[in-house]
């Protein structure tokens, strides 16, 4: 059997971002919001890739690929290799742009399977050997989830032997199997990248190179200090680390990656004035807005945002928010906020939440209504500060019912306030002078009593901070009039 | 080719199984479930997918088979007896033959997934070790894997294999399986969805879950294919095709078993692990196959008192302690809109106040105490996009069940929301307003309302209308 000496590269390894591409409102590339991003990931960095999937080269013409390509060899300045993305649907388009990268001064060429129509193995193999000939380092790109074919592993290993420019895989399938049998045919041939976020460790530990990742865009240092810890060997950093940021890793790959990437920047402050991702996508779509409040409390919670000062109900507050959060609430006569989280579907929670004075109509509606019991929707007071008031939107039958809303409900419920009062959305000096009344939603057939707790704790998180901040605002209602999907408005 | 010794055909029901609440089967029910459907079909399917028959022990098997040929009074018995291994597929047909089964419904081999080859000696040697007509059976849905057409292609060879039903609803298999099998072997439609269609492509016949429910219209459909009326088997087609998605989209004997009840056929419960109401099945649905039930005439409609508000309009919110002399003191806003005609007609009342006015103190009352069948909804686009000024909807009339429910969360609220936002967007509702009032919309729909899409489209324009009648817009 015939020897492959190793092709692999000093410069690819470690933390390669995948780009997000911004846009201007305009809808055209916004070069000094992407300047500003590079700025931002560099010093963490081993490397960076325009035009990646999280870079949406699906959604961008020939010309603006090769605009952005150009922007970020131009930024990069040689300090860091630029790994373009070049993969089109056909073999000649695919060519053409990893020759022009070539040229333009890219270290290398990320290339995609030809995706949407299903060429079998041997057309793939041509297409990419067509591709060898232009001469720029190339690694092969296996991302089913977009493309629609995975390759196989003798396909991966017979392309990485045969062409001389093939230096690397990137395998985002998240398929720990199939990745095993690349290390195990490939290791020390080409370097082997993962592009999973929620498997780096794993991928790492079991002798990955490195990883091109739509999460190192927003938390480059971290992935850096994972990179590290794995290359030391340090086994429990690399899980304690990876468990720290798997939610914000997961809403990333699972929830609509170039929106959720893009948000997230901006939340951070970076100069984003579009946090949009281009259309078909859409606010308030794969990146729901409960992913919304969620990359929030996971970006606070990683130290990501910074407290700025708001005014609460003639209360300055030091409010861990973002950029786009309303400024300020005088008037709390009568505050309504809505939260909305799920799944699964029988475990999915809805509050409807009053915020507002005690002596105003929030706190004599409460007041009133306690001294009026109505079997079935027993309503409780589950804290004293803020003085809070649970209404059960369903009438509760049974043991199982019960449990579910006054303890698990009631658990989240409180959790969320807990949470509100340390971020300021529920600011310290008022806590005695303003009550909550949360009308609950706990599906009678829920079961699973984990899920009902933490869907309560996020649900009354959002409804939480829509209060104080006037959310949703009328922009945001207009721009969403027509695309909203209510589930239940259809028959089944 | 020797002649088949059974032609399978026509509409044939795949019985439930009735349970009694100890998990014990119900004789009586079973046949009194028979017999309430025996005048309507072709032939009887006891022990098949929906008759639970993984959950049944061979002893109770065979006395399903036992009581079924007793009820059928000379009309075939296609018993199922279908297992994971042959050895006990063997056993079942066996026992279903010594029974008086007239022919037996053999499903392929499921959990584990043999090759090819292995599914044809499954089938092979159970038709050597009995002598009595197979139908072949394909349920991907629930075997995980398809009974591959090459294997049926040389399966039909065999002179006790009849037939083939197919459960897939995937017609491009169907059509294969003719193309490469018809010849020989009659295939049969298992799904309820596009029977029309398998029947047009050539099936001699159905076996169903909604064979029990509604037999008369299946033996319409297939006899308005047979004769080449296309245009009438559309029709009946499409007056089920909603309850037969139910049926087939959750859980088939959960449902059906409903179903039953509901037209007083008692069909018991279903064996655990599965449940009545809360496993795929939800309330929701149940409140779903009810209206469909009242559609077919399958069960009576209730009898209910439907009012619209009248007299003025500031007069027609004192249910939640607004008076005219409110309206009147407070500088409340109100409007009232109509649209639709029949049971999709709707009327929307409408007021708007200050959050500082009584109206403040009335709609944080209302989503604090909700009353009882008059329970206030906040009015959102979607979950998660509440519109503002904050709008409570409050049904005219009371709710009596998730039947009426439905109609009201999401056709109406997204109706209403978005005719405010869209209200909001032209300016006629102030911007100014979004976080300073409240609003509250009365909304009247009938009890009997059924299409979501035409009440959805009046809702909205009632809505509209009242906006505009109490801001001044047009």
């Amino acid at each position: 059997m015939s020897k492959t000496k190793s092709k692999k590269q000093d410069w690819f390894k470690g933390v390669f971002p995948a780009l997000v591409t911004p846009f201007t409102l305009a809808d055209e590339i916004d070069e000094q919001a992407y300047r500003a991003l590079i700025r931002y990931v560099l010093p963490h960095v081993n490397g960076v890739v325009p035009c990646g999937t999280t870079g949406e080269f699906s959604s961008m013409t020939f010309e603006e690929k090769q605009r952005v390509i150009a922007i970020c060899i131009d930024e990069v300045a040689g300090r860091v290799p630029v790994l373009a993305g070049t993969g089109c649907t056909t073999t000649q388009e695919t060519v053409e742009l990893t020759r022009w990268a070539k040229e333009a001064g890219a270290t290398g060429a990320l290339v995609v399977a030809p995706y949407f129509l299903k060429p079998t193995f041997n057309e793939v193999f041509d297409h990419y050997k067509a591709v060898d000939k232009v001469g720029l380092p190339i690694v092969l790109y296996n991302i089913p989830q977009c493309a629609g074919t995975h390759y196989k592993w003798w396909t991966a290993e017979g392309m990485a032997r045969a062409f001389d420019s093939v230096i690397g895989i990137k395998d985002s399938s998240g398929d720990m199997p199939f990745f095993m049998a690349l290390l195990e045919k490939l290791r020390g041939i080409v370097g082997i990248f993962v592009g999973h976020d929620e498997i780096v460790g794993p991928a790492l530990l079991a002798g990955a190179d490195g990883m091109i990742l739509a999460s190192a865009n927003v938390i480059p240092d971290i992935w850096q200090e994972i990179y590290q810890a794995a290359q030391r060997g340090d086994i429990e950093f690399v899980r304690q680390r990876q468990k720290e940021i798997q939610i914000l890793t997961r809403i990333v790959v699972r929830k609509g990656s170039p929106q959720a990437v893009k948000e997230a920047l901006r939340m951070m402050g970076l100069p984003f004035t579009n946090s949009d991702a281009r259309l078909p996508f859409v606010k308030g779509g794969e990146f729901e807005r409960e992913d919304y409040e969620d990359m929030r409390t996971q970006l606070a919670n990683l130290g990501k945002l910074s407290p700025v000062k708001k005014l609460y109900g003639g209360q300055v507050v030091d409010y861990v928010a973002t950029p786009e959060t309303p400024g300020q609430l005088e008037d709390l006569t009568l505050c309504v906020g809505e939260g909305f989280a799920g799944p699964p579907f029988r475990e999915l929670a809805h509050i409807d939440l009053l915020l507002g004075w005690k002596d105003g109509p929030v706190g004599r509606a409460l007041e009133r209504a306690l001294g009026e019991p109505r079997p079935g929707h027993e309503l409780a007071v589950i804290n004293e500060r803020p003085r809070t008031l649970l209404v059960p939107t369903v009438t509760v039958r049974g043991k199982k019912a019960r449990q579910l809303v006054y303890e698990e409900a009631v658990s989240g419920v409180n959790l969320a306030i807990e949470h509100a009062i340390q971020e300021g959305a529920l600011p310290e000096p008022l806590l005695d002078d303003v009550c909550l009344i949360a009308n609950v939603f706990v599906h009678p057939a829920a079961s699973i009593r984990r899920r009902v707790q933490v869907n309560n704790y996020k649900a009354m998180r959002g409804a939480i901070r829509k209060a104080i901040e006037g959310r949703p605002t009328l922009a945001e209602l207009v721009a969403e009039k027509d695309a909203a999907r209510h589930p239940f408005r259809y028959a089944p | 080719m020797t002649e088949k010794p059974f032609h399978p055909a026509g509409v044939n029901p795949a019985l439930v199984t009735p349970f009694k609440k100890d998990g014990t089967i119900d004789e009586a029910a079973f046949r009194r479930l028979i017999r309430f459907v025996l005048p309507h079909v072709d032939g009887l399917v006891p022990c098949g997918t929906t008759g639970e028959f993984p959950y049944l022990k061979p002893a109770e098997h065979r006395r399903l088979v036992e009581i079924a040929v007793e009820e059928a009074g000379g009309k075939p018995v296609i018993a199922g007896t279908g297992a994971e291994s042959t050895k006990k597929a063997i056993e079942l047909t066996r026992n279903a033959q010594e029974a008086g089964a007239t022919a037996c419904l053999i499903v392929t081999p499921y959990f584990l997934h043999p090759s090819d080859k292995g599914i044809y000696q499954h089938y092979r040697e159970i038709a050597q070790a009995v002598d009595l007509p197979i139908i072949l059976y394909n349920i991907p849905q629930v075997v995980n894997a398809y009974l591959p057409r090459r294997v049926v292609e040389d399966l039909a060879d065999i002179p006790n294999v009849v037939g083939l039903k197919d459960s897939s609803g995937n017609l491009t298999y169907t059509m294969e399986v003719l193309e490469y099998a018809g010849d020989r072997i009659n295939v049969l439609i298992g799904h309820d969805e596009v029977v029309l269609n398998a029947l047009a492509g050539g099936c001699a016949g159905m076996i169903l879950a909604s064979a029990q429910v509604y037999p008369e219209v299946w033996q319409a459909v297939l006899k308005a294919v047979q004769a080449g009326d296309l245009a009438t088997a559309r029709e009946l087609q499409f007056r089920v095709q909603k309850l037969s998605r139910i049926f087939c989209r959750l859980g088939g004997g959960v449902a059906v078993k409903q179903a039953l009840r509901m037209m007083g056929v008692d069909a018991g419960v279903p064996r655990k692990p599965l449940k009545s109401v809360g496993g795929a099945l939800i309330h929701e649905d149940r409140a779903e196959i009810q209206l469909e039930l009242e559609k077919l005439g399958k069960i009576q409609v209730s009898s209910f008192e439907f009012r619209v508000p009248s007299g003025p309009v500031e007069g027609r919110f004192e249910a939640v302690g607004i008076m005219a002399k409110d309206v009147a003191a407070h500088e409340m806003r109100v409007g009232t809109g109509a649209a639709g005609d029949g049971v999709e007609a709707i009327q929307i009342d409408l007021l708007c106040g200050a959050k500082s006015s009584p109206l403040g103190e009335a709609w944080a009352y209302q989503l604090t105490y909700p009353r009882h069948g008059f329970e206030a909804l906040t009015t959102i686009l979607e979950p998660n996009l509440t519109v503002r000024p904050s709008t409570l909807i409050l049904p005219a009339n009371e709710l009596r069940g998730l039947r009426q429910a439905n109609m009201i969360y999401g056709p109406t609220q997204n109706a209403v929301a978005q005719a405010i936002v869209d209200r909001l967007a032209a300016n006629v509702i102030p911007e100014s307003a979004m976080h300073t009032h409240v609003m509250i919309v009365q909304a009247a729909v009938h009890p009997q309302a059924l299409d979501r899409r035409v009440l959805h489209h009046n809702a909205y324009e009632a809505t509209r209308a009242a906006i505009d009648d109490a801001f001044g817009g047009s």
